[in-house]
């Protein structure tokens, strides 16, 4: 159980880590101290990994987080390339979570190949390279990146560009079923998030793209053996009661996937996943939001959290972090991070806008709300009690002033931060940018084929009365959000970061430079160039007695498209369309 | 195994009956109707409507022949720009040329 930690920080130094840092230094004074000064608490076994990361987040609790420390503060100093692998057909990047199990790596690139490794010397054991929808991604915005596989029942199981579900024997890579789930012909959305394979239900989970284009965002469950649907949750009226919140039966064209992947709490047998905003991204409604506009009401269940019943698909409770999203802020983000505290099951979950949501685990009450932006105007607060959103700006057609902030890329990204269950800090990215925004009245375009559905032009900007974007890296406590260290970034770092019982803290960042970061005080021990910049996972296994971090880069997202013009060199000369796993381990 | 998709088939079915897009006509677009579009599809990359460079290039004052657009409108280019060759009739296409060589400074 987590208790009542003893870090010797003050929210004067916490305050001070605020308002002194520069780019890529520590922000306050470290704290002195040592391994095991500090209250080290007793972790679960079901809250680190050891010499397996077999799930997106390496556990089912979302932490992000691994016992191993062999590779240490200490040891990281001798920490160089093992070796790399590079996927091929790099188009967009490369931004996937690699998994490991026994010793062997998997990973998938863009246009959902997949690769077994040897994880001590990248020697490929088998690949597996679906013939997809070729013609239907040229007319996809986003396509054809993949952010991961999913690992469970000897099964290695990826989602396509082109709506299929695909399961692989583990062993040999040999396709065992494939499926075809959703439309993607007609509706453009297809799967670029990982699957998420739910232990000892044989079943696997995959939540389709994106809340902008006009569909209803489902979520698939799928028999884990024989790749057959169980059931589909539509996240955009699936009810009665849902439906009433979308005035002019806009439900119809609701946006709303849930394009990452969620969680599964087997102690309630729940299935925790986010969904994406409602489209239009931006409405027109002005004030009067619940009768006015392209969607009047608070559109359910977008911008949501739901806790489903995984046998079924049924919906047990949910909360609406923000009713009628007029700021595409989506809580699609896929981290629940499980937190057992003072005998409450909690889970705290980021949305987009940078507000945290903490939750009771077991009915879905909020708990706690704050926030981990500096830059923040879509609203003037959020309750912390009720999740009432307070001093709302909802916007007419025309031009927005002042710029809105974060910008449409988000106050946090959709990669993850790490959790110590050792010491109860979440060490997660914050950014902070705006946008100047003309909000312009469209129409859902769905023939021949589904379009975006935006509502507006923009560009990125800094914060008011600053001239800089940038971005930082936050150790807090998760349930107060009290800040314990800062590193602010030049430009916002997109990828996860990583923790580990060596106490140290992995930060890839966009420029492509891997940090490794004492956990407990921010503090550079080491970093390395990956020569391109990082947008995806990182985590780390065990091969044959030692230990390895893996972690992919690679440019060409479309919040990295962004990137020359907001910041120039080095992403102006940044190759596009790269892609490599680099995998460290110690000389 | 099959790739059944009957039931989502079905769903699509309703979506687009129920709600008429306006592309895939011979009629031209007005420039407000093309307006409308870049807010719609275009503009994430397009920023402001097309006016500056962005994710993609600026297309206010763009240099680039009329044979160029049309051609890059219709198949794209692989992970910069999709192909709207399927969705987009010919006069549509010319108004979107229309629109961009008209583009002025907000």
């Amino acid at each position: 159980m987590r208790q009542k930690k003893t870090f010797a920080f003050s929210m004067a130094v916490a305050l001070g880590a605020l308002a002194g840092g520069c780019a890529q230094q520590q922000a306050a004074a470290p704290p002195q101290a040592k391994v095991g000064e500090a209250a080290m608490m007793a972790v679960p076994a079901d809250a680190e990994t050891k010499a397996d990361w077999t799930t997106y987040h390496g556990t089912w609790r979302d932490y992000d987080f691994s016992g191993l420390d062999q590779i240490n503060t200490d040891t990281v100093k001798n920490l160089q390339v093992a070796w790399t692998h590079d996927p091929g057909r790099d188009t967009r990047g490369l931004q996937s979570m690699p998994l490991a199990e026994g010793g062997v790596l998997y990973y998938s690139g863009s246009y959902s190949r997949v690769y077994a490794l040897d994880g001590a010397t990248g020697k490929e054991v088998w690949h597996f390279f679906p013939t997809v929808d070729e013609a239907l991604i040229k007319r996809q915005t986003h396509s054809p990146y993949n952010r991961g596989v999913a690992l469970g029942d000897g099964r290695v199981y990826v989602g396509t560009v082109d709506g299929r579900l695909i399961g692989l024997d583990q062993k040999t890579g040999k396709k065992l079923w494939d499926t075809k789930l959703i439309n993607s012909e007609k509706l453009t959305v297809g799967f670029t998030g990982a699957p998420l394979f739910l232990p000892g239900k044989n079943m696997v989970v995959i939540g389709a793209q994106g809340g902008e284009w006009p569909y209803r965002g489902p979520l698939f469950g799928v028999d884990a053996t024989t790749g057959k649907r169980k059931w589909t949750f539509l996240t955009v009226g699936p009810d009665a009661k849902s439906r009433a919140t979308w005035g002019h039966n806009s439900w119809r064209t609701g946006g709303g996937g849930g394009w990452m992947p969620g969680s599964y709490d087997a102690s309630s047998n729940t299935l925790w996943w986010g969904t994406a905003n409602p489209a239009p991204l931006y409405d027109w409604s002005g004030p009067d939001w619940k009768h006015k506009g392209a969607r009047p009401g608070d559109n359910l269940y977008t911008t949501s959290v739901l806790a489903l019943d995984p046998d079924n698909g049924t919906l047990k409770f949910y909360h609406q972090e923000l009713p009628h999203d007029a700021w595409d802020f989506d809580s699609a983000i896929g981290e629940f991070v499980q937190i057992d505290e003072n005998g409450q099951h909690l889970v705290v979950h980021p949305n987009k806008s940078g507000y945290i949501f903490v939750y009771n685990r077991d009915n879905g009450s909020i708990v706690n709300i704050w926030r981990i932006t500096e830059n923040s105007n879509f609203v003037k607060s959020i309750d912390p009690k009720t999740g009432e959103l307070i001093g709302r700006r909802d916007f007419t057609a025309g031009p927005v002033n002042p710029p809105l902030c974060p910008a449409i890329d988000g106050g946090v990204s959709w990669n993850s931060g790490a959790y110590d269950p050792r010491t109860g800090t979440w060490y997660k990215v914050g950014n902070e940018w705006c946008i100047d925004l003309k909000v312009v009245k469209t129409q859902p375009i769905l023939e021949p084929q589904a379009q975006l559905n935006i509502g507006a032009d923009f560009h990125e900007v800094p914060p008011p009365g600053q001239d800089k974007i940038w971005g930082h890296v936050d150790a807090r406590d998760p349930v107060t959000g009290q800040i314990k260290w800062q590193v602010k970034y030049k430009e916002p770092p997109l990828a996860s970061l990583l923790a580990t019982a060596g106490n140290l803290l992995f930060v890839p960042d966009a420029e492509g430079v891997l940090h490794a970061l004492d956990s407990r005080n921010g503090q550079e021990l080491w970093s390395h160039s990956d020569g391109v910049g990082h947008d995806g996972g990182i985590m780390t296994y065990e091969a044959g007695g030692k230990q390895y971090v893996a972690v992919v880069a690679g440019w060409g997202g479309m919040v990295t498209d962004g990137y020359p013009k907001m910041f120039g060199e080095p992403f102006t000369s940044m190759p596009r369309n790269t892609g490599v796993l680099t995998v460290y381990a110690l000389k | 195994m099959s790739r059944s998709g009957l039931a989502v088939t079905a769903f699509a079915v309703v979506l687009f009956l129920a709600v008429p897009g306006f592309a895939a006509q011979e009629k031209p677009m007005t420039d407000e109707q093309v307006e409308g579009l870049f807010a719609s599809v275009c503009g994430f990359c397009h920023e402001d409507g097309g006016r500056v460079a962005g994710k993609g290039p600026q297309l206010m004052g763009t240099k680039r022949s009329d044979a160029f657009i049309i051609n890059r409108i219709k198949h794209g280019k692989e992970a910069r720009m999709p192909a709207f060759g399927d969705q987009f009739s010919d006069a549509q296409i010319k108004s979107i040329l229309h629109y961009i060589r008209h583009l002025k400074p907000e």
